[in-house]
């Protein structure tokens, strides 16, 4: 026969027990930048003779539906790197001046990985013991248009995702998952104007 | 006494699984985002417009939207009806043609609003409004709008519950969606236009 006083002890052992893997770290997630997408910057890039002002419109898609908080946390970024690459004479959100550019820029967050849900809920139920990873697809369609003329681009880049006990892939160092997702939607966007700029978008 | 042991076991961990779950907060709507679709349609057309406040229907959910225990408040002032009223100003100013000194003005009601975060699978989200549209103080559109947005839910509600309420918003595109693509609502802005030349 168990006393009140010990089936107390082990209700308080239970919940320290459901707070040590709340807290443990047992499910860490650590992400690793894909390597396919190559690495581009302003030196990629041809400055034209006369920048015109852009308006960027930005949207963050996940699995094809707008996803609002991303969208907020990633549009400051793509603007940036807008502003950042001078193809522009000035960078804005919101609609200008009637001689600009419009800088369409959409991404979509698709999950590469078959069946990640049941991966990860079984990386759950062990608590991390088993690890598993899932590669998130970043599917970007881009388009510059003024006067008329539109050129449009599509870029791809991937973001692989360990969790539990997993190595990640091989070569690859791992990141924290802001500093992740921020290097992914940058170089997407840098790889996304130097193409649109080798189609002679900003000329 | 084992049973007993067990239930007081099962029901810490139940307890701990339900906090894991559910979250049970008060969030307000995430910060409205103008779709893209909605700026290109704007873009087309030309004359500003003004958003006057909105107001709900009786009997709607204007203030409060339940996921799962959590609770889902709206706009500036937690109502749903200013939430869509300041949606269609940011879609507005996104695109350059929002005058708050505008002769051609929007208003509307809120007449549908319902979120369900989909027990295990699919969740939904329906809003519908009524939307006016007056220049001089005379009405030159009137229309009932309604938009339904799906998404995959999850059975874990830590996943289920930001997904509903990033959804919701969405919902909301897709509603301000509508009105901005009904060539009714074109013709009327347009007509705008034209007068004020």
């Amino acid at each position: 026969m168990l006393s009140l006083q010990k089936m107390r002890t082990l209700r308080a052992l239970s919940l320290a027990l459901c707070a040590c893997f709340m807290l443990s770290g047992c499910l860490t997630a650590k992400m690793y930048v894909d390597p396919a997408l190559p690495i581009a910057s302003k030196t990629d890039l041809k400055r034209p003779a006369q920048p015109k002002p852009v308006q960027v419109l930005f949207e963050f898609r996940t699995k094809g539906n707008a996803n609002a908080k991303a969208t907020a946390e990633i549009r400051p970024r793509v603007v940036a790197v807008a502003a950042e690459s001078a193809l522009f004479s000035a960078v804005s959100s919101t609609a200008g001046e009637s001689d600009g550019g419009v800088l369409k820029v959409v991404i979509d967050n698709i999950v590469l990985t078959d069946n990640a849900a049941a991966k990860g809920f079984g990386t759950g139920l062990t608590l991390g013991l088993a690890g598993s990873m899932v590669t998130d697809g970043y599917v970007c369609t881009a388009s510059y248009s003024r006067g008329g003329k539109v050129t449009e681009t599509t870029v791809k880049h991937a973001l692989h995702t360990t969790i539990g006990n997993h190595s990640g892939p091989a070569g690859l160092t791992a990141l924290e998952p802001q500093a992740a997702v921020h290097q992914v939607m940058d170089q997407i966007t840098w790889n996304a104007l130097k193409q649109l700029d080798s189609q002679g978008a900003f000329e | 006494m084992m049973a007993a042991v067990r239930n007081y076991l099962g029901s810490s961990l139940l307890l701990a699984a339900c906090l894991l779950a559910s979250g049970c907060v008060s969030m307000p709507a995430p910060a409205y985002q103008p779709g893209i679709a909605n700026t290109e349609v704007l873009l087309q057309g030309k004359g500003s417009l003004t958003v006057e406040p909105f107001v709900a229907s009786k009997g709607v959910n204007n203030k409060s939207l339940s996921v799962r225990g959590s609770s889902l408040k709206g706009g500036s002032d937690g109502s749903f009806s200013t939430y869509l009223q300041e949606a269609l100003v940011a879609e507005l100013k996104t695109a350059g043609r929002y005058g708050a000194s505008s002769d051609t003005r929007i208003s509307g009601t809120l007449v549908k609003n319902q979120l369900d975060d989909g027990a295990i699978k699919t969740g939904t989200a329906v809003v519908g409004a009524r939307f006016v549209v007056t220049r001089g103080g005379s009405p030159v559109y009137d229309k009932a709008l309604e938009a339904e947005h799906t998404w995959d839910s999850s059975f874990i509600g830590a996943i289920a519950i930001p997904a509903a309420m990033e959804n919701y918003a969405t919902a909301v595109q897709k509603l301000i969606g509508k009105l901005f693509g009904d060539p009714e609502f074109v013709k009327a802005t347009q007509d705008a236009v034209a007068e004020n030349k």
